[in-house]
């Protein structure tokens, strides 16, 4: 399964990511496309953001079971503490 | 809130192993746990995590420890990257079975000797033979030691006469000497701090035997010739200068490049057969029921007597 989670990028991105993805709230996908499908929507989605910012959750064999990976300047940062990932929230 | 129901808690296998933390405040933050640093706060998940490390530069709020305890995360306050143990908190485990079993273990002397044999035979790469006694296996734990101590030696050019230090006197020891004292010591202190997170007992060990880090001891020697002597000669070859601390700053960054501490606990459980033990009647009963009182021993039953009863005859009884 894959999350994608995206901040104030152009509509024609979401638009475009609808096509693979279900949007349940504005600016958040959720889809099960292969590995290989995922990377090129990420390739995309880096490219297309413009002025926002995103980010990618998706199933793996880490400790955690998932893994996160974000482009641009998203509102919260992932913090890996020593392969264990943790969200922090600025003040 | 107290957690009411232990079943919301992972068990510890499912448990994500550890998190360390230095430079912070932790503190209580909405019912759950945050770390505060100046870049913002940091969520902790930490009813899912096993084992809080706090390293320098923390401080923890009292809510924040009632809620760790509650949750069965075990705090440990250490030196950098675990490389010391100072104090430690209550532990995930409501049951005291892993213990039970440690000192079962280690109170017989024959299934003693089993784990003994075990310890040994973990640090072989190759298999032993069965017909070997104790002493031929001391005789060969021997030899692999002091061939990992030429080893060492041949591939830095660090000259080794033997291992010797004088506990009075730091400054005696050769330098090579001083870097394996340095290692060893940050190596007792991620051991102890794995041996702590699966509620077993430091003081109870195999091998060793007498001092309150025994056990610590036993495990800490399954990793030594993988780990502190190739690091202490490597940074004694390395130069004279700031020797004992560069050593423990190797140390820590070996221990976090081979997630260390996940393999010491992986290590524990197979050495006492723990997996087994997790499924276990009174493991589920004390995860369902945490302030159910634990049962009373009795030599001639089978099973232990119920606690939490008043066994007083009635008085009709009484003569």
């Amino acid at each position: 399964m894959v999350v994608l989670i995206l901040e104030k990028v152009p509509t024609s991105l979401r638009g475009e990511l609808s096509r693979w993805f279900l949007e349940p709230k504005t600016g958040v996908f959720v889809g099960k496309v292969s590995a290989l499908v995922r990377d090129l929507l990420w390739d995309k989605v880096c490219r297309g953001k413009g002025q926002g910012a995103a980010l990618m959750i998706y199933n793996s064999n880490r400790e955690q079971g998932f893994d996160i990976r974000s482009h641009g300047e998203t509102s919260r940062q992932v913090v890996d503490f020593e392969g264990l990932l943790l969200i922090r929230i600025p003040q | 809130m107290r957690v009411k129901d232990l079943h919301l808690l992972p068990k510890f296998r499912d448990a994500l192993t550890y998190l360390y933390v230095e430079h912070c405040r932790v503190e209580q933050d909405d019912r759950a746990i945050a770390l505060w640093q100046a870049q913002g706060k940091t969520p902790v998940p930490c009813a899912s995590l096993s084992l809080l490390m706090l390293g320098p530069g923390t401080s923890i709020t009292h809510a924040a420890v009632a809620t760790l305890a509650d949750n069965g995360c075990l705090v440990l306050w250490c030196g950098e990257e675990g490389v010391r143990l100072y104090a430690h908190g209550l532990g995930l485990t409501r049951s005291a079975a892993y213990l039970l079993h440690q000192a079962r273990l280690w109170a017989n002397p024959r299934t003693r000797l089993q784990v003994v044999l075990r310890l040994y035979r973990m640090r072989f790469e190759e298999p032993l033979p069965d017909t070997l006694t104790l002493k031929q296996i001391r005789g060969k734990e021997g030899v692999r030691v002091r061939e990992a101590y030429a080893r060492a030696s041949r591939e830095t050019g660090v000259p080794w006469h033997g291992r010797a230090y004088r506990r009075d006197s730091w400054q005696a020891a050769d330098p090579v000497n001083r870097a394996l004292s340095a290692a060893n010591s940050c190596l007792y202190g991620i051991c102890h701090a794995a041996i702590l997170a699966l509620g077993l007992s430091p003081a109870l060990g195999f091998i060793h035997t007498g001092k309150m880090l025994s056990f610590v001891y036993d495990v800490a020697d399954l990793y030594k010739t993988r780990l502190s002597i190739p690091l202490a000669f490597r940074e004694t070859a390395a130069g004279l200068q700031n020797l004992e601390s560069r050593v423990r700053q190797a140390c820590r960054d070996e221990f976090r490049r081979i997630f260390f501490l996940k393999t010491i606990i992986q290590d524990l459980q197979a050495l006492l057969d723990l997996e087994a033990l997790a499924d276990s009647e009174d493991w589920e009963k004390y995860h369902q029921d945490e302030a159910l009182p634990g049962g009373l021993w009795d030599p001639e039953e089978m099973e232990t007597v119920a606690g939490g009863q008043n066994f007083a005859p009635d008085r009709e009884e009484e003569t």
